[in-house]
């Protein structure tokens, strides 16, 4: 059954510096994306200070990207991003690709190329901070029965990152190796979808990162909290039986209606929510409150 | 005078034998044919070596090595920080090539750069190589030099392309030319194969006219063109800049290229991006920059958009690139180009993109990603060299017949494990040239780095010659990047030459350096100065200290020790620094530390390693001369701290030390432009001999001597301020501290005096530009000379009556201590940082 869903978020990123800072150039990643489940009707980003400058262009994915820069000495920055969404999807399945991950002639390969064009390549190798890892293998190895169903173990490895790992906020960081994840089985949302990744390319199944909202429902009969709502992040894989097809590792979901995507690429670096670089001393505190209302 | 001059002569040219030339077996000679023949082009060559007889070429090689060392520029210097001294030695024999031989290597260079301006355009825009799979999507999509962020990089799109672009290319054992390497991303050597021409041509001037070696001035004169054409919008008379990555030295040929082509030189930090420009930050506030031809790694150039943490950069330039409103040459995203991975592959694009034949073949490659290649490469892998294609951070190349067999094994399994990384390439053995060792003239294996940027109409300009660079003992290896030698490239037409010789293009068609100053340049000098002024005062502190332990003027002791402990306390306070010397009890190591430990703020060698950053960061404002000064304290304390003496044996040295830096303060008076640089070294200079002599002044007004030693105190400061004779002449008496305070205060025209400094500072100040925002410090500057004045007056009637008072003299001098300090604060304020008032 398709559902039809109408959210406003208010997502806000402050930071304090305790220092002065004289100049910062910016780049943000908050325009949801537009796509057959989800259309973005409103949508603006404001910043405090004013930035002297700003543009807003479509990077190499495709997501919106915008740029800002903020002269003049200031001690704290806001950014207030503010989207009316409407989501229109039908319930979830679990997906079959119809074809067995270790069929080689069913195999993707790095030259072809998706529906938009982008090639497989980009979500076949390893990045940076999804790098080709043996310590992977352990981990797949239950799961790698011979002629299953590609998507099917996916969908298992999925379920398996979300029972074997624990959420710990906290954590980690940013910068926290795979390597590392796999060691201390703990970390966040863009944690297990870096986990996955990496799973995923390991036995050639292209998989990107996916940034976006989470909508997050409070037990009944208590309000809602304001801020409580998270950026959220988890993974699309590919088949040409399905197309790219979302996975949720942190919530063991299939995402649907409650999950609002801002865009994808090849791992948490190339869609930062927001990430800058600044002239002036001092170090910084980061607050981020989400709000996902339905409307 | 003509050529013909020499031909009227019969000179039998020197022979292989009677030079003791024996090529290696099974490589082929570029000068000597199979028979041990002469090849015509070298003839000149060997004719003037019969005439001259062997013994010219220790000679020539003298000359080549003392010009080098004189003009100092490629070549690096010994950095006081590091052990090694690496660079670029020149051979002084040529690498000669006949214009017959050039032309078809001339013609592949250029159509090789068409290929790749093509193949650059393509890759960041259609990609027509990815769809219709004229190369595996690794190749590209792989390659870490892809930056993505870069993709259709538009409305500037049609100007970003290739800029300065080199070619390695050896020759085999049948003399067939074959491209090892190509790079795009700002290649290293253009200003080396300029220096080397420089060199050369002043060691060899009449053979070079002979043989009519084809010049390079042009290609230096059309390239300046090339940049300027780049600017967006076709604007007129655009800011060119030359981006330097080092301040230090490591690139040194980017100021001698500053020099030549008449550009700007400026370092990241020079540059910010504000409201959608490039801007540079300059004594007279921010200026707009059109072109930028940047020698740093596109993928780290801009530090908010790179992949790279922690990169360096300038933040924000990818945006202003995307908006059309500053180019770069080249593009920042080419160093993907230069993967090996895409030779195998070069035939096939030249088809599909130029549609034309390659000419220049590269060496043969294997993409070890097909299962066929990878059986070859694995089959044959001692005899392959073994690169990565782009995406493996920790891979050397590897050559498999230096490798032994449990070696090779393991290789093997690396690339099996990953084989898409990897190409295999047949290792050549390139042909060799004659190079001059210290025993003789000796074969050694050479390649040869052309260099060629695009062009609208010739569809690429090509330097006739380049850089030769030459392998080690022996045999294949050619350094690629660091250090090595090196050899300048003629291309002999056996006519009269023609066209701009490179010092033409300097005297005639040559650009003036536009007259801007950035910040941290002018910083870099004000701290030059500053430094120098530091390093000569606490080298007189040491040889003051040593004189009076060799002098032995005292039977007491103990009243020596006091003596010298009263010293150390003074260098330390002089310089703020904090009480290092408390824990150390030995006077000896107190000493020590003063002269080579390079963490003490009041020593010599941390003021020498400061001193030696700030002027290798501004290189290309020093005469030679001050170069030489410069490295030459750099050496001698180098030298020092590596064997010191545990006797402390180093008057002379430190003695030598000053005459290098009071030479190096002297010569920049005479040799340098009194622009508003220059105005900041001096002003650097005078404000720190300010800090110094008041801080010295403080020091002995504050302290509680007893008579003795206070009069040992002044005599000591005398020495240190090198005033001891000038103190002698005028008042003939010992050293009071009352005289030696209106000796330093009051005295006109004697540079070791503030009112001296002072008033040099009101002169040097006038061509220090009106800031954009803040105050010029003339005004501070006024005030503090009519304080100045009072106080001196002052001072004298005191002395007069007899009436003078060490400790209200003490608050005045704090005054002025303090004005030196905010004097400094107000020029780095007003000049150096460009912060805007919110």
């Amino acid at each position: 059954m398709t559902k039809e869903v109408c959210y406003q978020i208010r997502h806000l990123t402050a930071y304090e510096y305790s220092g002065r800072i004289d100049l910062c150039q910016s780049i943000a990643h908050l325009r949801p994306l537009l796509d057959g489940s989800q259309k973005t009707i409103e949508h603006s980003v404001e910043v405090y200070p004013k930035p002297h400058f700003q543009t807003e262009r479509q990077d190499y994915w495709d997501n919106g990207t915008l740029y800002f820069e903020v002269q003049g000495s200031h001690q704290s920055l806001k950014v207030i991003a503010t989207s009316k969404v409407i989501k229109r999807i039908a319930d979830p399945v679990v997906p079959r690709s119809g074809t067995a991950w270790d069929d080689l002639s069913a195999r993707l390969k790095m030259g072809d190329s998706d529906e938009n064009g982008l090639y497989f390549a980009n979500f076949l190798l390893p990045t940076l901070s999804c790098p080709r890892l043996a310590e992977i293998d352990e981990f797949l190895a239950p799961s790698l029965q011979p002629g299953r169903d590609s998507m099917e173990l996916v969908s298992e490895i999925m379920t398996r990152i979300n029972t074997e790992f624990d959420y710990v906020p906290g954590a980690t960081d940013t910068t926290t190796p795979v390597v590392t994840l796999l060691e201390n089985k703990q970390g966040v949302c863009q944690d297990f979808a870096h986990v996955m990744i990496v799973a995923l390319r390991r036995i050639g199944i292209p998989v990107r990162y996916v940034s976006g909202y989470l909508e997050t429902l409070p037990p009944p009969g208590v309000a809602k909290l304001q801020g409580s709502d998270a950026t959220h992040a988890w993974v699309e894989a590919y088949s040409r039986a399905t197309g790219w097809v979302g996975f949720d590792p942190t919530n063991n979901i299939i995402p649907a209606h409650q999950h609002i995507k801002i865009g994808h690429g090849r791992d948490y670096f190339d869609l930062q929510p927001l990430k800058g670089t600044f002239v002036g001393n001092g170090s910084q505190r980061l607050t981020v409150e989400v709000d996902v209302e339905r409307c | 005078m003509s050529g013909t001059t020499y031909s009227d002569r019969i000179v039998s040219p020197v022979s292989m034998a009677s030079l003791g030339y024996a090529p290696l077996p099974n490589r082929r000679d570029e000068a000597f044919d199979s028979n041990g023949k002469i090849v015509p082009e070298w003839d000149g060559l060997f004719e003037s070596i019969g005439r001259h007889g062997i013994g010219i070429l220790d000679e020539w090689d003298a000359v080549a090595t003392r010009i080098s060392r004189e003009r100092g520029l490629a070549y690096r210097p010994v950095s006081v920080e590091s052990e090694t001294d690496g660079g670029w030695s020149l051979d002084p024999l040529p690498w000669l090539i006949s214009s017959e031989k050039w032309k078809p290597l001339e013609s592949g260079i250029s159509q090789r750069t068409r290929l790749y301006e093509a193949l650059l355009k393509d890759a960041y825009g259609e990609q027509r190589m990815l769809s219709e799979k004229l190369i595996p999507a690794e190749i590209l999509l792989a390659n870490n030099g892809f930056v993505r962020s870069l993709h259709n990089l538009t409305p500037g799109g049609d100007r970003v392309g290739l800029g300065m672009s080199a070619f390695d290319i050896a020759r085999d054992t049948v003399g067939n030319p074959f491209v090892v390497n190509d790079r795009f991303d700002s290649p290293f050597g253009l200003g080396l194969a300029l220096e080397n021409r420089t060199v050369i041509n002043k060691v060899l001037p009449r053979l070079f006219r002979r043989c009519g070696v084809e010049q390079i001035g042009q290609f230096f004169i059309d390239w300046f063109k090339f940049l300027v054409s780049q600017a967006p919008g076709g604007k007129e008379d655009p800011l060119v800049v030359i981006l330097d990555p080092s301040s230090q030295n490591e690139d040194s040929e980017a100021s001698f290229l500053a020099n030549y082509c008449g550009v700007l030189r400026v370092h990241p930090a020079d540059l910010t991006v504000r409201g959608g420009e490039v801007w540079i930050k300059t004594l007279k506030g921010l200026v707009p920059v059109d072109v930028i031809w940047k020698l740093m790694s596109g993928k780290r150039i801009d530090a908010l958009e790179s992949e790279i943490r922690g990169g360096g950069g300038i933040s924000g330039i990818f945006e202003v690139m995307r908006m059309g409103r500053v180019s770069l040459a080249s593009h920042p995203g080419s160093e993907v180009l230069q993967s090996p991975g895409f030779y195998p592959y070069l035939p096939k694009l030249c088809r599909a993109f130029l549609d034309e034949e390659l000419e220049l073949s590269p060496v043969a490659t294997w993409w070890c990603g097909t299962s066929k290649a990878l059986s070859h490469v694995t089959a044959n892998l001692s005899k392959m060299v073994i690169k990565s294609v782009g995406h493996h951070h920790d891979f050397q190349t590897q050559y498999g017949s230096r490798l032994s067999s449990a070696e090779l094994e393991r290789l093997q399994e690396r690339i099996k494990a990953h084989p898409e990384s990897f190409v295999g390439q047949e290792e050549l053995r390139i042909s060799t040239v004659p190079t001059v060792r210290a025993d003789g003239v000796v074969p050694r294996g050479a390649v040869l780095r052309a260099f060629s940027f695009p062009d609208e109409e010739k569809g690429a300009v090509v330097m006739p010659g380049g850089l030769a660079r030459v392998s080690s003992a022996d045999g294949t290896v050619v350094s690629t990047r660091s250090e090595g030698e090196s050899k300048d490239v003629w291309i002999s037409t056996g006519r009269q030459p023609d066209g701009f010789s490179i010092a033409s293009v300097l005297e005639r068609s040559h650009p003036a350096v536009p007259d801007i100053v950035p910040s941290q340049k002018g910083e870099n000098l004000f701290w030059s100065g500053r430094y120098a002024e530091r390093a000569h005062a606490a080298s007189r502190f040491a040889s003051r200290v040593l004189s009076c332990r060799d002098q032995g003027f005292s039977n007491d002791d103990q009243f020596e020790v006091a003596h010298e402990d009263f010293l150390l306390e003074a260098l330390f306070e002089v310089f703020d620094s904090e009480k290092l010397l408390d824990g150390e009890m030995d006077q000896d190591k107190r000493l020590e530390m003063v002269l080579v430990n390079p963490d003490c703020p009041a020593g010599i060698a941390y003021n020498l390693n400061r001193f030696h950053y700030a002027t290798q960061a501004t290189r290309e404002s020093w005469s030679p001369a001050s170069i030489r000064a410069i490295e030459s304290a750099g050496q001698l304390w180098q030298k020092v701290s590596k064997s010191i003496d545990p006797e402390l044996n180093v008057s002379s040295d430190l003695f030598e030390l000053q005459l290098n830096l009071s030479g190096f303060l002297g010569l920049n008076l005479d040799s340098m432009t009194r622009d508003e640089g220059w105005a900041l070294l001096d002003a650097g200079r005078r404000i720190e001999r300010g800090k110094i002599i008041t801080s010295l002044l403080i020091f002995l007004l504050e302290g509680n001597f007893e008579e003795d030693m206070k009069s040992l105190l002044n005599e000591s400061v005398l020495f240190i301020l090198d005033s001891a004779r000038t103190y002698q002449r005028r008042y003939q008496d010992t050293p009071q501290t009352a005289y030696t305070v209106q000796l330093l205060l009051s005295e006109v025209d004697y540079p070791r005096s503030i009112r001296h400094v002072i008033d040099r500072l009101v002169d040097i100040c006038e061509k220090i530009p009106d800031p954009s925002q803040h105050a010029h410090p003339r005004a501070m500057l006024a005030a503090a000379s009519r304080d100045l004045t009072l106080l001196n007056e002052r001072i004298e009637m005191e002395i007069d009556a007899g009436i003078f008072l060490d400790s209200e003299l003490l608050v005045e001098m704090r005054k002025l201590r303090d004005f030196f300090i905010n004097l400094s604060d107000q020029i780095t304020v007003s000049y150096f940082s460009h912060t805007v008032e919110s």
